[in-house]
């Protein structure tokens, strides 16, 4: 096997080692690809230690994360006034609507009698 | 410990929630930068998830350990944001400084031949990655996940599951390793 055919297979060898003889053969005799395995190992091992670390997050993250349950509760309690109190608003609502169609239909009158 | 906490939370304990956030909300920020690239998106990403945890808590049955499934669904969180995100800008600029600075890892990882990977050389790559590519190789290769499973949360085939990560594995190879590779 050719070194550009090994070295296209390298990347896939940190989730299963390379079975093929040939590849192995390859790798036991050239060591240009087989310094191509170690750098790649030695990412797969920068990765896996990265799970280690954590980042430090912006202080306003964690307040807004523990009011979530509150500010559900608050949204909650405003749908259920709006839900308990539908009709006082609909009322209000078709009323706002016909003081504004009559002042529309108010206005249109003088417009057309001038 | 978890269990009780996530029993509590399900009992409507707003001290439990605060528990359960404080024990876990770094973790969930990290996944979500390291996906995303982008402070901000993370914190948004991280939002999201809680938000969603939240509402999933009573159908949380404890099959899994809670990190784990809480994990899930930020990861879930983390790859709607950035479909959001490329839907969005067609480009991406490059991160700043301030996502580097904020992960603390230093030192180097050697392989068994000697091969070393300085840290903050490498988490600079990883944020130069093309997004597609860090998405794949962050949740298989930082944190774990098998191909049929990445597959499965990326909505894609396990073929080009694996096609990207293979991609993004090479091209962190030749970000962190071409300038030892020109001095031979």
């Amino acid at each position: 096997m050719r070194c550009e055919e090994i070295q296209t297979m390298l990347p896939a060898f940190a989730d299963e080692k390379p079975v093929q003889l040939g590849v192995r053969r390859h790798l036991a005799r050239c060591a240009d690809c087989r310094a191509e395995l170690d750098r790649y190992e030695a990412l797969a091992g920068g990765l896996a230690a990265l799970a280690t670390t954590t980042a430090e997050p912006p202080a306003a993250l964690l307040p807004a994360l523990v009011d979530i349950p509150a500010r559900r509760t608050r949204i909650e309690e405003a749908r259920s006034h709006v839900a308990r109190n539908r009709k006082r608003y609909l009322g209000g609502l078709a009323g706002a609507i016909a003081v504004a169609g009559a002042a529309v239909a108010l206005r249109s009158r003088r417009v057309a009698a001038a | 410990m978890a269990d009780e906490l996530v029993e509590r939370c399900k009992q409507g304990d707003e001290g439990a929630w605060r528990e359960l956030v404080e024990a876990t909300y770094r973790d969930v920020y990290t996944l979500c930068l390291r996906v995303l690239g982008d402070p901000d998106d993370a914190v948004e990403a991280t939002q999201d998830a809680y938000l969603k945890a939240y509402r999933g808590l009573r159908g949380f049955r404890g099959e899994a350990m809670f990190s784990t499934w809480l994990y899930r669904v930020a990861t879930n969180a983390a790859i709607s944001k950035h479909r959001a995100r490329t839907r969005r800008r067609s480009r991406e600029a490059g991160p700043g400084d301030e996502v580097l600075e904020q992960i603390p890892a230093r030192g180097s990882v050697e392989a068994a031949a000697g091969a070393k990977v300085e840290m903050d050389r490498l988490q600079e790559a990883l944020q130069a990655l093309p997004p597609l590519y860090r998405e794949a190789v962050v949740l298989r290769d930082v944190y774990g996940l098998g191909i049929e499973e990445l597959a499965k949360r990326l909505e894609i085939s396990e073929t080009a599951a694996k096609v990207r990560v293979h991609r993004g594995r090479k091209k962190l190879k030749e970000m962190l390793f071409s300038e030892d590779e020109d001095a031979v």
